[in-house]
């Protein structure tokens, strides 16, 4: 079976990013970019697939040329090919923009393909659009929240697990299929060292004159939204009291702020 | 715009025609959701901004009891989808449902909760229609100039908030998370409207054939996080499931509720349903109580509008203490167990002795 992998390979590490003591403002510059950590448990998901069924997996990421380092390590994990689709037009794109990127490259790159893998969400935007966008581009059914999947004849019967409901559901589905895999469902294999280093210049980079998008579909033009302001957040003035000393002392502390609070 | 410059996989639209706020009213055959009707109430502050744009709501099935309901809340009209093949819910058909309503009566602004499934429909939905959606909003304005919705969310792992619009294309759609906004009360004196729509979506592709209740083990019969007046939280700070059982007793003595950090609940230590911050539950206690939390923006997003905030924390530089009103630096475990003694030992409280935040 053709297993088609979608990441996000270069996602700013969103925990490394600091506050400048002096201005109190965000530090954006020189955050650590990584792999989206819930496209692990989508890798994982796949290779699963190709490990009890047979077939390839291709990763596939729209991204600046640095997420060529991710998509080396989704090698090293297993994955078969990798391709990088990397275009200054593509900058600024929204998740419609995205997707339909990401779509019209599969249909390039693996027409073929029986399943759509994509991870929950990526740690920077928390959208969870790209999935349910790309089977749209595609025309083809799609699931969200998977924890684990079997091949049925040309169908995949796949179980999701809806955890503000606390339900488990399964469903049959006709390939090809998209599904978005439940972050932090998996137990993602190692990264070989061995196999990311012969993975070196074996991801391949297209660009849109390779493509051939309409520049008014992709990146920013192609993009229904746009971001008219960023701002950080404004916070209620708390009133900032600390209190250190023997734990007794602290309890008792505590104990009469909450009696002012009119909780106890 | 001339139609030459956009992407001509997008239909022709005239903004002009597009009028109204609408809500996707999400049950589970029993009752609605909450964040259904917190967006019915949300959408009626809209519709101010809009010149008094009518508020409906759509539904797939449901029952009369939710569709009055709706109106009593807020909605004028309530669209009831019913048709073959949406019985059971099932993602692609639910979406073409939907979006083959939206696309017929227009409406300027689609709200839909940010539940697992309203997750699962939105994004589809307005790739649907090509236009453009804007995820877990923590606030919606409009710009009365244009009448264009600004969709504000956190982003950059909630580091920073991004104002959103969707300047070309109709309906502008949002999804915002359970709890962000508040539950209006019922007017059982509102009237409106009632339509049945129906719809058939002929798609066999997927199929639902199995659901199991999974319940995740809950720490102690206590209320839900996001509906006590006092909620203690406990992060990785704890050490262990022990650290949580003192924090359970707290939270009785207080009468309060018990909440957890995303890394307590991957310990395994409470469940999903009782994680605060920006990828679990928005809380707005009267009082917040983190103990062995630091205090990641993450989780900060999900307690800011507590009225009053409280830390227990070793370290006297964690961040929490940025944002308390009142914090102790020093090791739980030492803390905790007297607090729960001068607590108990205090009076208790009756409600009209409770002085005002
Ligand atoms: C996209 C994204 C979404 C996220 N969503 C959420 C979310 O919804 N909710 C959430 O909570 N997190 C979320 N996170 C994770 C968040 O970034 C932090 O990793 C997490 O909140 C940290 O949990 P913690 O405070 O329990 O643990 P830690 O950061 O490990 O903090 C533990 C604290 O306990 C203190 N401590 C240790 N021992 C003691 C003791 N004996 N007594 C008192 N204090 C002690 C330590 O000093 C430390 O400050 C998200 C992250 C990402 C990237």
């Amino acid at each position: 079976m053709k297993v088609v992998l979608l990441t996000k390979a270069a996602v700013p590490n969103v925990t490394a990013v600091r506050i400048d003591p002096k201005t109190g403002t965000l530090v954006r510059e020189g955050v650590p970019l990584m792999i989206n950590p819930w496209d692990r448990d989508a890798a994982e998901f796949a290779l699963r697939l190709k490990d009890r069924y047979g077939g390839t997996v291709m990763a596939l990421s729209m991204a600046p040329p640095a997420g060529k380092d991710a998509l080396e390590s989704l090698m090293g994990m297993g994955v078969d090919e990798a391709v990088l689709v990397s275009d200054r037009v593509y900058a600024g794109a929204d998740t419609l923009a995205t997707a339909y990127t990401l779509a019209k490259a599969i249909e390039k790159f693996a027409p073929d393909f029986d399943v759509v893998v994509a991870g929950e969400e990526t740690t920077d935007s928390t959208t969870a659009h790209v999935g349910a966008q790309v089977a749209s581009w595609l025309g083809i059914p799609y699931i969200y929240y998977a924890i684990d999947a079997e091949v049925n004849g040309r169908s995949l019967l796949v179980r999701r697990y809806l955890e503000d409901e606390g339900l488990i559901e399964t469903y049959e589905i006709d390939m090809p299929v998209l599904v978005s895999v439940q972050k932090g469902s998996q137990v993602p294999r190692d990264i070989s060292l061995v196999r990311k280093l012969e993975a070196k210049g074996r991801v391949k980079t297209f660009s849109n004159s390779d493509l051939g998008l309409p520049a008014e579909c992709v990146g920013l033009r192609g993009s229904p939204t746009i971001v008219a302001k960023v701002f950080e957040a404004k916070l209620p003035q708390r009133k900032g009291e600390l209190f250190e000393g023997p734990p007794d002392e602290a309890a008792r502390w505590l104990a009469a702020k909450l009696r002012e609070v009119g909780v106890v | 715009m001339s139609q030459q410059n956009i992407c001509p996989e997008w239909p022709e639209i005239r903004r002009e025609e597009y009028r109204g706020v609408y809500v996707y009213a999400e049950h589970d055959g029993n009752s609605l959701k909450d964040v259904s009707l917190e967006l019915i109430g949300k959408a009626r502050q809209l519709a101010v901004d809009l010149d008094g744009a009518e508020v409906a709501a759509i539904i797939i099935g449901g029952t009369d009891a939710m569709a009055r309901e709706l109106v009593e809340t807020g909605a004028d009209r309530v669209i009831r989808i019913v048709g073959e093949g949406l019985e059971t819910y099932n993602p692609v058909r639910y979406s073409m449902a939907i979006a083959q309503v939206l696309d017929k009566y227009r409406p300027e602004i689609v709200l839909i909760g940010g539940t697992k499934r309203g997750r699962e429909l939105a994004a589809y939905i307005a790739n649907t229609l090509k236009t453009g959606i804007t995820a877990d909003c923590t606030e919606l304005e409009i710009d009365k100039a244009s009448r264009d919705l600004i969709a504000i969310r956190p982003t950059f792992g909630g580091n920073v908030l991004a104002g959103i619009r969707c300047p070309q294309r109709r309906p502008q759609m949002a999804s915002v998370r359970p709890g962000v906004f508040p539950k209006p009360s019922r007017d059982p004196t509102r009237r409106g409207e009632v339509i049945s729509e129906r719809v058939d979506v002929q798609d066999g592709r997927m199929r639902l054939v199995a659901v199991e209740r999974k319940v995740e083990r809950d720490v102690a019969d206590l209320p839900p996080v996001e509906k006590a007046d006092v909620v203690v939280v406990g992060g990785r700070g704890l050490g262990s499931a022990d650290g949580f059982h003192l924090l359970v007793e707290l939270a009785r003595a207080l009468n309060g509720t018990i909440g957890a950090s995303l890394m307590a609940v991957r310990a395994g230590w409470a469940p999903h349903t009782r994680q605060v911050g920006q990828t679990g539950k928005t809380i707005r206690p009267r009082v917040y109580i983190g103990v062995g939390v630091s205090g990641a923006v993450q989780h900060i997003v999900g307690m800011l509008e507590s009225k009053v905030i409280i830390a227990i924390n070793t370290d006297r530089n964690a961040p929490i203490f940025r944002y308390v009103d009142y914090g102790v630096v020093g090791d739980y475990k030492e803390i905790i167990p007297r607090l729960i003694e001068l607590v108990k030992a205090a009076p208790k409280p009756t409600p009209t002795e409770k002085q005002p935040v």
